[in-house]
């Protein structure tokens, strides 16, 4: 599951996301990440689902951090798509692919939101959920 | 050797007789290939009469032509707008050409003259505006109204360069990442874009130029078009054929003709083009036969910016085709800017009307030229460089200088870089006025703990503008010059361009 984090300026400065992955042993993997002087925002993958994610979740909360569940990230509107593929190449993660018609496939448990694909795509096809 | 063109096996008027009788053999490209390799060249040859083709690619070389009509009292127009796009007016009174990639004044990137196209051939009503100096003739001044396609006389899709027979394909050596024409680059060779549809490409399967030229019917736009000549920067002598089209704005159809826009690079329009082959000769055939995996093409860096970029690796389209390209080693994915798809379905289509009698073929007036000028534009003006703007009075400092005795220096000397040398004057880091900022803030006393080892630099023969790009990519506001051992001969700073290039009234 990825979870979008928000600190906000009383939480910045404490090692909260390490204290979590000590205590838990859930290795995480950071997608993306923005740290401000007042604010930070990082995206991050946690490979577990269940009772484990939402001991996750809540001890991040608990620290102060705000948490969002990300499930979906983009939507392509295939009315408007040209099938040109310029989308697939430039997704860091592969999560686009052309199919044996050069039909966009879009896999979205590997998305992570980068929105690359958003301002690539030349016929504004795909937009940012 | 026949003369280009020979009609050998069939001629145009028997191939029509048999499309009016509903006896012509009409196949794909795609499915040509198949036939060729089932029954053999010869055979396929003497059995198949036209073989159609497909692309469906950004193509920026193109435009309309579009007449308005008169108004009461009429204008001659002098400048003019449609939905804030404007189009080139140096024409007769109400006549004006809309370019693909002219950028609406309000929308910039968002909206452009190939959009303006899409709009008016899905029917949209389209904002007009014009203006004029008013003359005895002409006596409006302005217009401000709405139009559609039904209320044009004329619009008229031409477009100067279009249908390359393949193109290059785009990759990215540098460490960032870069939007162009070919789309975005990911940095470290992420990633390969390409263009063209390879097997269906309409100018690749008349390789040799025999049968396409002037007046030569074509599918364009979803409509029935033709070819008028040879393309601008036709280079068929390095399979980089193009060809000059025009048709008919008011029989297109939006799935064949679309506005689009490159992230940071601009507008353009993507245009559907199918040419039928007759197959009037062997070469005609063998040319109509080529597979993806005998169409080669370069893949170049488009990191670097400059005309001649290098390449990188020559590849197939079988290989570009199939989503994975290897380069140094490492599997890279790649994937097409034009619509394989779209080209598949416009050559089927294409197909369709030959066999429904609705299309049919015709000898151009002349061929195309198998020889064409492509030159470099050479500059006769001489132009500033990097060694007649940069400052040649150096303060470099050591890595183990003190911080404060270097924030002393750069006060005195007045400037805000300080590139770092070794002891045999090679670049090792650059420090700015800000670094030495943020030192004093972390209690930091040695300028080899603050320095910037990845130092952005310039050659002392580089052109401004290709330094001031880089420096606008990086964000910052001035570079060490250095020469091919790294050794530092200046610096060039936002500041010395401002000033010695930038002339003061």
């Amino acid at each position: 599951m990825k979870l979008k984090l928000n600190y906000s300026r009383e939480n910045i400065g404490k090692p909260i996301l390490s204290d979590i992955i000590l205590r838990t042993g859930i290795p995480i993997n950071i997608l993306e990440a923005k740290i401000e002087p007042n604010t930070g925002e990082m995206l991050i993958d946690v490979p577990t689902e269940g009772e484990r994610l939402k001991e996750f979740s809540s001890l991040l909360q608990r620290a102060g951090v705000t948490v969002k569940e990300i499930t979906r990230t983009i939507e392509i509107d295939r009315g408007k798509c040209i099938t040109c593929g310029a989308c697939v190449s430039p997704c860091p993660v592969k999560a686009l692919a052309q199919d044996e018609n050069w039909d966009i496939i879009f896999y979205e448990e590997k998305c992570i939101g980068c929105g690359i694909c958003v301002y690539t795509c030349p016929v504004n096809a795909i937009r940012m959920l | 050797m026949s003369k280009r063109g020979a009609e050998e096996l069939r001629t145009y008027e028997e191939i029509n007789q048999k499309i009016k009788s509903g006896d012509a053999i009409v196949m794909t490209a795609d499915d040509f290939i198949k036939t060729v390799e089932d029954s053999g060249l010869k055979r396929a040859a003497k059995e198949v009469d036209v073989v159609t083709t497909g692309t469906f690619g950004a193509m920026c070389s193109s435009g309309a032509f579009i007449n308005f009509g008169h108004s009461e009292p009429p204008i001659k127009m002098f400048k003019c707008w449609l939905n804030d796009v404007p189009a080139y007016k140096g024409l007769a009174a109400v006549d004006c050409y809309l370019g693909a990639t002219a950028m609406s004044e309000t929308k910039g990137f968002d909206y452009g003259g190939g959009h303006v196209i899409e709009d008016l051939v899905s029917g949209k009503e389209i904002e007009l505006r014009a203006e004029a100096y008013g003359t005895d003739c002409y006596p409006r001044r302005s217009i401000e109204t709405t139009v559609t396609i039904d209320d044009l006389n004329q619009a008229m899709l031409l477009n100067p360069r279009n249908a390359y027979e393949r193109y290059n394909a785009a990759t990215n050596g540098t460490d960032r990442i870069i939007h162009t024409y070919m789309g975005t680059l990911l940095p470290h060779y992420g990633n390969v874009t390409y263009s063209g549809s390879g097997q269906l490409s309409p100018l690749y399967k008349d390789r040799g130029f025999e049968i396409i030229g002037i007046g030569t019917r074509i599918f364009l736009g979803g409509g029935i078009g033709c070819v008028i000549g040879e393309g601008t920067q036709h280079s068929p002598q390095n399979q980089f054929g193009t060809i000059m089209v025009r048709g008919d704005l008011k029989q297109m159809n939006n799935r064949y003709l679309r506005g689009a826009t490159y992230y940071k690079y601009g507008t353009t329009l993507y245009v559907g083009i199918g040419i039928p082959i007759p197959i009037i000769n062997e070469k005609v055939a063998a040319s109509a036969a080529l597979k993806d995996e005998e169409i080669f093409t370069d893949i170049l860096d488009y990191g670097v910016p400059s005309r001649s970029r290098p390449s990188v690796k020559r590849a197939s389209y079988s290989e570009l085709r199939s989503g994975r390209v290897e380069i140094n080693g490492r599997e890279i994915t790649s994937s097409s800017l034009s619509s394989n798809k779209v080209a598949k379905e416009i050559a089927t289509n294409l197909k369709g009307w030959i066999e429904e009698g609705a299309f049919f073929l015709n000898r151009p007036a002349e061929l195309v030229p198998d020889h064409g000028e492509f030159k470099p534009l050479e500059l006769r003006r001489k132009e500033p460089r990097v060694r007649d703007i940069m400052t040649r009075e150096l303060v470099v400092g050591k890595p183990t200088d003190d911080i404060k005795s270097v924030a002393r220096i750069l006060i005195a000397k007045g400037v805000d870089h300080l590139p770092i040398a070794d002891g045999e004057g090679k670049l090792m880091g650059i420090i700015t006025s800000w670094d030495l900022a943020k030192a004093v803030a972390q209690d930091k006393r040695q300028l080899h703990e603050i320095m910037t080892m990845k130092v952005v630099t310039a050659k002392e023969d580089e052109a401004i503008d290709t330094v001031v790009r880089r420096m606008e990519q990086h964000n910052i506001s001035g570079v060490p010059v250095v020469d091919h051992s790294n050794r530092i001969l200046g610096m060039l700073t936002v500041n010395d361009i401002s000033k010695k290039l930038i002339r003061r009234p």
